[in-house]
């Protein structure tokens, strides 16, 4: 066929195709020679690189922000959005808190937050689908409405915004003697004395599984189409409505599980849990090459994004000659300028 | 020969708007049916009939002389009807491959059969005479003839027997145009396939089409073949006929 005088090739048009995550990789490497060479000259390097502590404090906040940054990006491509996030944190903390104090066995308690997160992440996408509202002024409804409700509940039921739950978890946080299976599967620092908390492991199984669904599957192209055009979308038959609703229940579901890992490990649930972290995890996937306007971007830039965000935020302790608020400064720009990298990059692969 | 489509008296209101009235005319499979009319005739509200988006308020619409009710755009297309929008409907940031299989992917277990879905995207993109050296590339590179070769090709490969085109070569360029209308041509000579080509443009009309329908205000102004249509008429038809020699008539005057 390739005789055919009328067959023209399309190939040769820009054979240099970006992939969303490309600015992330250049913003990962400048970052961290950045920091590099400040711990160095402040002579801090080993104890932010080298050392256990040093090693942990920007590993586990990367996967804390990553967890969250996974539902934001997704939801992101899909043309959606989630503020409602880190106020789903505390509320799910609450929520499985109230149910241990109340009695409920642990591994029920946790099933029940699950059902109870991903039910409200059920009820806004469907309020966002079915209302056409933007889902930025939706979430920014459960912003401020899952924090209260969760500080209402245990004020009501304890008089109290801080719930403790030591007592409660056996063995207790820290304790380590006879792990149960609970704590195998929400504490694994307790459980095999490993050095990360337990979201640094769920933070690398959630993003290979997502990046492989979201790669590989229809449910993937689906996302992606969703974002980019969700009428075209529908027109090829696309279950629009259904993606966008699950993608909430991720986001909140993803909320939910750092909320509980949360209390798992430090033994008390706190009302001021995960506050800002919506706008953290969503700075991630716009480092990440994540598009406001939907159909473009990746999970795996959003991580590396969080890992950026990680290291400057952490970072900037070990450098003590740049004053700490500057941090905000330097994120600001950090944000903008790889909103902006990232922009040239999507350009040029549809105007090639 | 049973026409692969035929309207019998069907009308369409929008409320207390005729949008079409009393329609009747018929598609054969193997032709091109060039349906033609000016703004607001009801072109497009036609082909939204047939592709299920809206439901006739009077008269039936046969499919292959059964009559049809469809209900959603959904039963039209598992019907054989495949329509392109005049927005095609494509994702512009997603692969040439992605877009064709979007909404019918092909699976092996769980996942993208890339491979698969690649080498059919390529095969059915030269059947129509493109040859897509790499489908992984977004179809935001490609020109806008090449999509809508692109969304014609989808839309025979998922089974369409029907094939509308709505206004397809009105917002390219002249180049594109004609690459447009061949591609029209090799749909043509699969055979089987009978295509609704939607169109302002009188030339194109009289080099493709095999069936003319002039719709005008909602109603049939004329349809035929070849031989019972004056083609040297065409265009006052489209304009819509004795309007039009109302307006010469007062024009000369002057
Ligand atoms: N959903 C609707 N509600 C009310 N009126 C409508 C609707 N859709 C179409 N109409 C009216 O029906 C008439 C025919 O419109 P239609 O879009 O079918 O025209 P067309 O022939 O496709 O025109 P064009 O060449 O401009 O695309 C117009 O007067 C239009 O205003
Ligand atoms: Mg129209």
């Amino acid at each position: 066929m390739a005789s055919d005088e009328r067959i023209r090739d399309i190939g040769l048009i820009r054979r240099s195709i970006s992939r969303p995550e490309l600015g992330s990789v250049f913003g990962l490497i400048i970052i961290v020679i950045t920091f590099m060479t400040l711990t160095s000259i402040s002579g801090t390097f080993g104890a932010m690189w080298l050392n256990p502590i040093g090693i942990q404090a920007w590993v586990e906040l990367a996967a804390f922000v990553g967890i969250l940054a996974i539902g934001a990006s997704l939801l992101m491509i899909a043309g959606e959005f989630d503020l409602s996030m880190g106020a789903n944190i505390a509320l799910a903390g609450h929520s499985f808190a109230i149910f241990v104090l109340f009695g409920v066995p642990i591994e029920l308690a946790i099933i029940l937050t699950f059902i109870e997160l991903a039910f409200l992440g059920f009820i806004i996408g469907v309020i966002v689908v079915r209302t056409g509202l933007p889902s930025f002024i939706v979430t920014l409804a459960f912003w401020f409405a899952s924090r209260g409700f969760a500080v209402f509940l245990s004020q009501t039921f304890f008089n109290q915004s801080r719930l403790s739950v030591k007592a409660n978890l056996k063995p207790p946080p820290g304790g380590g003697e006879d792990p149960t299976l609970i704590d195998n599967i929400f504490a694994f620092d307790k459980a095999f004395g490993v050095p990360f908390d337990a979201e640094v492991y769920y933070f690398i199984i959630l993003v290979f599984i997502v990046a492989f669904i979201t790669n590989r599957t229809p449910y993937g192209n689906w996302i992606y189409a969703s974002g980019g055009d969700p009428v075209a979308a529908r027109a090829v038959g696309v279950p629009v409505a259904r993606v966008k609703i699950s993608l909430f229940m991720i986001s909140t579901s993803l909320a939910c599980l750092l909320g509980i890992l949360t209390v798992m490990t430090s033994g008390a649930s706190d009302p001021k849990a995960g506050d800002f972290r919506e706008l953290h995890a969503i700075a991630a996937a716009v480092i990440g090459g994540c598009a406001l306007t939907g159909g473009y971007g990746s999970v795996v830039g959003a991580v590396l994004g969080a890992l950026i965000f990680a290291i400057a935020s952490r970072g900037i302790n070990f450098v003590p000659f740049i004053d700490n608020n500057l941090f905000r400064v330097m994120l600001g720009m950090l944000i903008l300028g790889s909103a902006l990298l990232n922009q040239f990059l999507r350009d040029r692969i549809v105007k090639g | 020969m049973i026409p692969s489509i035929e309207f019998r008296g069907v009308s369409k209101f929008f409320g207390n708007i005729i949008a079409l009235k009393d329609i009747s005319f018929k598609v054969f499979k193997g032709e091109i049916t060039a349906l033609l009319g000016d703004n607001g005739a009801g072109k497009s509200t036609l082909i939204k009939l047939l592709s299920g988006v809206h439901i006739p308020s009077e008269g039936e619409i046969l499919l292959s002389g059964e009559p049809v009710n469809f209900k959603s755009p959904r039963q039209a297309v598992s019907a054989g009807i495949g329509t392109v929008y005049q927005d095609l409907a494509l994702q512009p940031l997603m692969s040439v491959t992605r877009n064709f299989f979007l909404g019918r992917e092909i699976t092996k277990g769980l996942f993208l059969n890339m491979p698969l879905m690649n080498t059919i995207t390529k095969k059915e993109m030269a059947k129509l005479g493109i040859d897509v050296a790499d489908p992984t590339q977004p179809i935001g590179t490609m020109s806008g003839g090449q999509r809508q070769t692109l969304a014609i090709a989808r839309a025979i490969y998922f089974g369409a027997n029907v094939l509308i085109l709505d206004e397809p070569t009105s917002a390219l360029g002249q180049k594109q145009q004609l690459e447009v209308l061949r591609t029209i041509k090799k749909v043509k000579e699969l055979g089987d396939i009978a295509i609704i080509f939607i169109t302002h443009n009188d030339m194109h009309a009289k080099l493709l089409g095999d069936r003319f329908a002039f719709l005008n205000r909602g109603k049939v102004l004329a349809e035929g073949s070849r031989d019972e249509i004056d083609m040297n008429n065409l265009r006052p038809l489209m304009a819509g006929g004795a309007e039009l020699e109302k307006l010469e008539t007062e024009f000369s005057g002057r």
